[in-house]
């Protein structure tokens, strides 16, 4: 017999008339303009921009690229006029798809615009220069500490499980993780007692919220509160009283040879700390089981349609404790990382990024491809409103360090709606 | 967004709950305590060594907790020694009072939680709110001078302007985007903390001569003072007064107003309010703008009633009142009478906490994970009642809102 | 297979849903389970297939007991069931699908896509269900939607189907080709369990007949015997089989509809330009298969959906994109299809749920406050006068059976002095007696010379309220036409063909 497929009417080509697309374009357009008047026009004719590669320590590199100068107005106004023909296309065309993909583009040329401005030559900085390396190396720290938990978000959600503990996973890793690194000064322990941290941590969220149909976002936030509080308590306990269980033992970089000389990319991608060759590790790994294998075809299943998993005789309660429990063991690692790259544990110093990395996850789209694009994107921003002020920009302190937050909120209401979360995330599955 | 609990015997759920959180709590200075351990490590040393380690158990946790209760309700020795002859009722009703000090704003913050809870709405921005409420109130209270009668009440109104802007945000973010206003809130009060730093430090509201983060103080016209006279010692301030009427008014709110109607309904079932002509923009919007005033009116009275005056670490430092206020939310079933008890139950907790603190040297901050530990027993009676094989009753486990991030 | 159900019990606290049930299907036997809603079929189904354990009783498969641990075990035991909501994920392509929980693996835990393409590709053969192994579920109509979880079930080697309610989503010439799948599948020794309420279908496709009352089997019966036979062993009494409707007279147009066209999320028109009209004292009925569109027209009507453009009048007054407080306000009466998630606040009280579209109204509230005294005695009056089967006004809802809640939205329409009343698919789920009841309902609005406009994808239902008979398909209306069409015509309207051509 035959097929009858489901007819599909014809689309006529009719511009929607999407709200919401248009003030996404027409906030582009803003920053555009914002762009072309205060960052081209607004610095003077002759000031120079410099760009340089060199590593600070530039011992290591025998090819040096030296210093890239370009004139201040001109760069931006190119800039911020690609910027505007985002900006107008997205405004006026109005495309379904790939609309946060292009204001990411728009968020990219402004950093870039923004570094040129901030370190022109006839400005207010003492420093007339950009070093384009340190700053990718600089970022990398936040941006690995980021896709650890944009990855567990994923390995969580994935299987339909909410984990809002993210940020409490980073700080029980971190806290575990000083104190082995100040006793062994072994890294790779450290990081495997903080995975085993974070995955009990993994584990009681599941137990709640598996077990007992607890919702999920509650158990997370009492959990992290939990953990914030008990953290600070053994701070007390603990470390005041032997202050050598929290020395300062910052993870060292593991070179690779001959590679580490390329010019940007070696010390960005083969100077790093372990931590940071175990994420991609994680990155790859997690990207094969997910979308090619037999377990990742059931951890999906079980996150869109649990009925249909259960159906064929998947345990949908053993998939979800399995993947909440290697989540929360890879933002354990995170949190592991984290400390690794602070030198030592403080209450609180994680400041949130366990929550932007649940923004850069749905960004990202539950993928750890775009987690990691996400990732990136969110780690440049919190680390530049971090170190700005190094340039003299006339904004103070305490409001560029709301810029990563109120950058993520930005994020989060231009995409929900957009996207779509597996179909079963959040919800308890009860068997009946 | 739906919120639905049956529980067989709550008060009794509760009560379980919290013994099970005291004997976490207890098994936590267990282990924390050296002396405790080093007792414990010498078991098997001698005939007497058990008997010895469980002692030194009991009086230590026994000691905790009871410096817990004395520091926060009454000192029975205290309280015979005032009967009986008529003196010191200052110090005697100092735990209390210190308990319904803490308490006030705390039952003011959680009542604004339950509310939105019972919408389905998670409002975690509770802390932030509080702070742009304290932030606003206190710059009016300290900047301008007006006669008391006008003084203090605009002051108060203030405060929930403040506390209102900030829920503002996740609320029209919401309802027009639907931005999850999970992370909304949390995004939003680290935005609030760096606001804070930066009025502190950086605005006409810092304190004049200082160089720290510190504001001003604001005038004695916008102060809420204490019932008994600041000579009593007794901190505990007509704020009361202000929390009771929240509770009052949100209970009428809740059960009797038609809009209150409208959020449970929403609370309940999203699909069933729409289709049955409630607005479900205006109503998202609305409970934030309910909910971020009442914790910016908590803000307020916290500031006018106890420090009257704001600084860097105004409401974060003390355990962030916005998170306990969610887990007292949780306890209170986020119903306003229920809130009430729970509030005042840990406000105890805390200025106990603080007492024990002080007395035997194990900091506060145990108290709080009491705290966690006794909303997540709670949160799930099918578990508590497996502890403890209560008869079985219909329970469901307390489920809230928007599931994922829908 | 040869299938034999002993004495199979099944309790749910003081619930007997399946009460010693005794049922054998032989190879190659379509073998049909005829239940109303509430029998108890679902429950049999789900212990057969081993998501639920029985309290008494043994499944016997050619010859020897076997108990399953789940439904997986079932599943390897040659048991597959094709389920009434289809167990397929949206997102996954047919073959991801198809080989759920039995992939074929190469080294490092990785499914082999090639071979277990080329194993659909075969099985598709045998059976005569072609399907195109990467397209993606979500895309494919209905009826093959359905195929693939067939294919699954084969593919499992399931020599036992049980396919469930899997009419209620068909147009009636799908339904003919599913027939024949299953004939053929008979043909080739597979034993079929078909599960329904439809009587014309059981008649058509079964060889034996079991059938199930309130958790008992009530006795078996030969496909010669009468719908009217059929019916009254289902329900246990004579059943009225048509409802009672005074002379057909219209009066002049209450309702109007012109050109409409909605826009789902993806841009496409599932309203494609659809015009109709509904005259006073007149039930219009709607007919079609789920999914064309009828879900989204009444969502426009109620106002919970945009319109992109087109007009909908009511009593002259235009509603078009007025928002569900003013519709309601103005005359509009909604049953919603989804009782539970639209027209009910589970939770809530009876009595709160009986003046759920009308909170503000006088005497239920003033000046804000609501006057709890009054809501309680109209839910009283309106319990009494709709006869709704409750222990007290103060329950919760959702502690009414199926039935007992549709008749409190439809005892909160009725007796809310509205003029025009949209009910969809108002019967979905019911048992007999609820729905004589509901009928009855929607004919006294109609007699008393108010207007109706009735969804529905039962045939037997639009047949027995309908005064005229709209057809959509694919968001537009085929055609409207008189009870008197023939059902293979009014099929073929559901299908695409328009009145115009079969007049031809």
């Amino acid at each position: 017999m035959t097929i009858v497929e489901k007819p599909t009417t014809p689309v006529p080509k009719v511009v929607l008339h999407n709200t919401r697309t248009r003030v996404i374009g027409g906030i582009m357009i803003a920053l555009a303009l914002f762009v072309i008047f205060v960052f081209a026009l607004g610095s003077s004719s002759g000031s120079h921009s410099q760009l340089t590669f060199d590593p600070v320590n530039t011992t290591n590199s025998p090819i040096r690229l030296g210093t890239l100068t370009v004139l201040t107005r001109w760069s931006n106004l190119i800039l911020g006029l690609a910027m505007l023909g985002l900006g107008v296309e997205v405004f006026w065309r109005q495309p379904r798809r790939g609309v946060m993909a292009r204001f990411g583009g728009v968020a990219v040329l402004l950093l870039i615009a923004l570094l040129f401005w901030a370190a022109r030559t006839g400005g207010p900085s003492q420093i007339s220069y950009v070093n384009l390396t340190s700053i990718l190396v600089g970022s990398s720290e936040v941006v690995m500490v980021l896709i650890y938990g944009a990855l567990s978000g994923v390995m969580c959600e994935r299987s339909g499980v909410v984990n809002i503990a993210i940020e409490g996973q980073f700080i029980a890793g971190a806290f575990i993780g000083t104190i082995i690194a100040s006793k062994t000064n072994d890294f790779f322990i450290a990081a495997i007692v903080g995975a085993v941290a974070g995955g009990l941590i993994g584990l009681l969220l599941a137990f709640f919220a598996v077990r007992y149909l607890v919702d999920q976002i509650i158990v997370g936030i009492v959990i992290v509160t939990g953990i914030s509080f008990f953290s600070a308590y053994l701070n007390q306990q603990v470390f005041t009283p032997y202050p050598n269980l929290n020395t300062g033992n910052i993870a060292p970089s593991l070179p690779i040879p001959l590679l580490y000389k390329i010019p940007i990319i070696g010390p960005l991608f083969f100077n790093q700390s372990g931590f940071f060759y175990c994420m991609i590790i994680l990155v790859c790994l997690v990207s094969f089981a997910l979308f090619k294998t037999r377990y990742g075809l059931h951890v999906r299943a079980v996150g869109e349609h649990p009925d249909a998993a259960a159906t064929v005789g998947i345990s949908v309660a053993r998939v979800r404790y399995i993947n909440v429990a290697l989540g929360g063991a890879i933002a354990g690692i995170g949190g592991v990382a984290f400390m690794a790259s602070q030198g030592q544990f403080l209450p609180d110093y994680t400041s949130g990024f366990g929550y932007i990395a649940l923004a850069a996850m749905i960004f990202g789209r539950w993928r750890p491809s775009g987690a990691v694009v996400a990732s990136i994107i969110f780690g440049m921003g919190v680390y530049l409103a971090a170190n700005l002020q190094e340039f003299s920009v006339p904004i103070s302190g305490e409001i560029l360090q709301m810029f990563p937050y109120l950058i993520t909120i930005a994020v989060v209401a231009g995409l929900i709606g957009r996207v779509r979360p597996p179909a079963a995330d959040g919800k308890p599955y009860i068997r009946d | 967004m739906w919120m639905s609990l049956t529980s067989q015997n709550p008060v009794i759920v509760t009560i379980l709950a919290l013994i099970l959180g005291f004997v976490v709590g207890a098994f936590i200075i267990i282990f924390t305590t050296a002396s405790i351990l080093d007792a414990f490590r010498g078991f098997f040393s001698s005939w007497s060594a058990p008997g010895h380690a469980f002692k030194i158990t009991f009086d230590n946790v026994g000691a905790a907790y009871r410096d817990m209760f004395t520091g926060s309700v009454i000192d029975p020795a205290g309280f015979w020694h005032s009967l009986t002859t008529g003196k010191g009722w200052d110090n005697t009703l100092t735990p209390i009072s210190e308990t319904l000090t803490y308490a006030t704003p705390l039952v003011i913050v959680s009542t604004a939680v339950g509310i939105s809870f019972q919408t389905g709405l998670f409002n975690i921005g509770g802390n932030g709110q509080a702070v742009l409420g304290g932030i606003a109130g206190a710059v009016v209270g300290s900047m301008i001078k007006l006669p008391m009668v006008i003084h203090l009440p605009v002051t108060l109104i203030a405060g929930i302007l403040g506390g209102a802007l900030a829920g503002a945000l996740p609320g029209i973010l919401k309802a027009y985007t639907g931005a999850h206003e999970v992370i909304v809130t949390i995004m939003e009060n680290y935005v609030i903390y760096a606001f804070l730093l930066y009025v502190v430090l950086s605005t006409p509201y810092q304190q004049p001569g200082q160089s720290n983060d510190i504001g001003r103080s604001i005038h004695s016209s916008a102060q809420l003072p204490p019932i008994f006279g600041d000579s009593s010692g007794l901190r505990v301030s007509y704020g009361i007064f202000i929390a009771a009427g929240v509770v009052v008014f949100a209970w009428w709110f809740l059960e009797r107003s038609s809009l209150g109607f409208d959020f449970r309904v929403t609370g309940a079932s999203p699909t069933a309010a729409k289709a049955s002509g409630i607005s479900p923009r205006a109503v998202v919007v609305l409970v934030f703008l309910i909910s971020g005033g009442l914790a910016g009116l908590a803000g307020i009275v916290q500031v006018a009633s106890t420090t009257h005056y704001v600084d860097g670490t105004f409401l974060i430092g003390d355990a962030g009142i916005g998170f306990t206020a969610i887990t007292v939310a949780l306890l209170g079933r986020n119903k306003p009478v229920g809130i009430l008890w729970a509030s005042l139950l840990f406000g105890a907790l805390g200025v106990g906490g603080r007492a024990m603190q002080a007395a035997t040297g194990i900091p506060f901050d145990l108290a709080t994970v009491i705290q966690s530990v006794v909303v997540l027993f709670v949160a799930t009676p099918v578990l508590v009642k497996e502890i403890f094989r209560l008869r079985a009753g219909k329970t469901q486990a307390l489920q809230l809102g928007t599931q994922g991030w829908g | 297979m040869r299938l034999e159900l002993r004495g199979i019990t099944k309790r749910f606290g003081s619930l007997t849903a399946n009460d010693d049930i005794s049922i054998t299907v032989e190879p190659g036997q379509i073998h049909s389970l005829l239940g109303e809603n509430g029998a108890g079929k679902s429950t049999l189904m789900n212990v057969l297939f081993g998501l639920l354990h029985p309290d008494e009783g043994e499944i016997v498969i050619d010859g020897v007991v076997t108990k399953f641990a789940n439904s997986g075990e079932a599943v390897r035991r040659g048991i597959g069931m094709v389920h009434q909501h289809f167990m397929l994920v949206p997102v996954f392509s047919v073959t991801e699908n198809v080989v759920l929980g039995f992939e074929p693996t190469k080294s490092m835990n990785r499914i082999d896509y090639k071979k277990a393409t080329e194993d659909i590709r075969r099985v598709s053969k045998e059976f005569n269900l072609e399907v195109d192994p990467d397209a993606i579920v979500e895309n494919l109509s209905v009826g093959i939607q359905q195929r693939v979880e067939i294919l699954k079930a084969l593919s499992h080697d399931a020599e036992l189907l049980i396919l469930d309610e899997p009419t209620a989503v068909l147009t009636p010439q799908e339904i003919d080709a599913l027939m024949a799948i299953m004939r053929s599948l008979a043909a080739s020794g597979k034993s079929i369990l078909f599960i329904t309420h439809k009587l014309k279908e059981v008649r058509a496709i079964a060889d034996v007949i079991t059938v199930i009352r309130l958790g008992k089997v009530v006795g078996t019966a030969e496909p010669t015997a009468s719908e009217s036979e059929l019916a009254s062993m289902m329900v246990g009494r004579e059943v009225e089989l048509a409802v009672q409707k005074d002379a057909y007279a219209p009066g002049e147009t209450v309702f109007e509809i012109r050109d409409l066209v909605v826009r789902d999320e993806r841009g496409l028109a599932v309203v494609d330009g659809v015009s109709l009209d509904v005259h006073a004292g007149e039930i219009l009925a709607l007919a079609g298969v789920q999914g064309n569109g009828q879900t989204e027209l009444v969502e426009a009507i109620a106002g919970m959906r945009k319109v992109e453009s087109g007009t909908i009048t009511m009593n002259g007054r235009d509603i078009t994109n007025e928002s569900p407080r003013k519709i309601l306000d103005a005359g509009l009466g909604h049953i919603p299809e989804d009782r539970q998630r639209d027209g009910l606040v589970m939770t809530m009280s009876v009595a709160d749920n009986l003046v759920l579209n009308t909170p503000r109204r006088a005497p239920f509230a003033s000046h804000g406050t609501r006057n709890l005294g009054a809501v309680m005695k109209h839910a009283e009056q309106l319990v009494k006068d709709f006869d709704i089967r409750t222990r007290s006004v103060k329950d919760p809802v959702s502690s009414l059976s199926g039935g007992n809640q549709q008749k409190v939205i439809v005892a909160r329409e009725l007796s809310r002095n509205i003029d025009f009343l949209v009910a969809s698919q108002p019967t979905r789920g019911l048992d007999v007696g609820s729905i004589e009841y509901v009928h009855r309902q929607i004919v006294i609005h109609r007699n008393r010379g108010n207007g109706s406009l009735v969804v529905s994808s039962e045939l037997d239902e639009v047949y027995a309220l309908g005064d005229r008979i709209a057809v959509m398909y694919a968001g537009k209306i085929s055609g409207i036409v008189d009870p008197s069409t023939s059902r293979e015509d009014i099929g073929l309207m559901m299908a695409g063909t328009t009145a115009g051509a079969l007049r031809d």
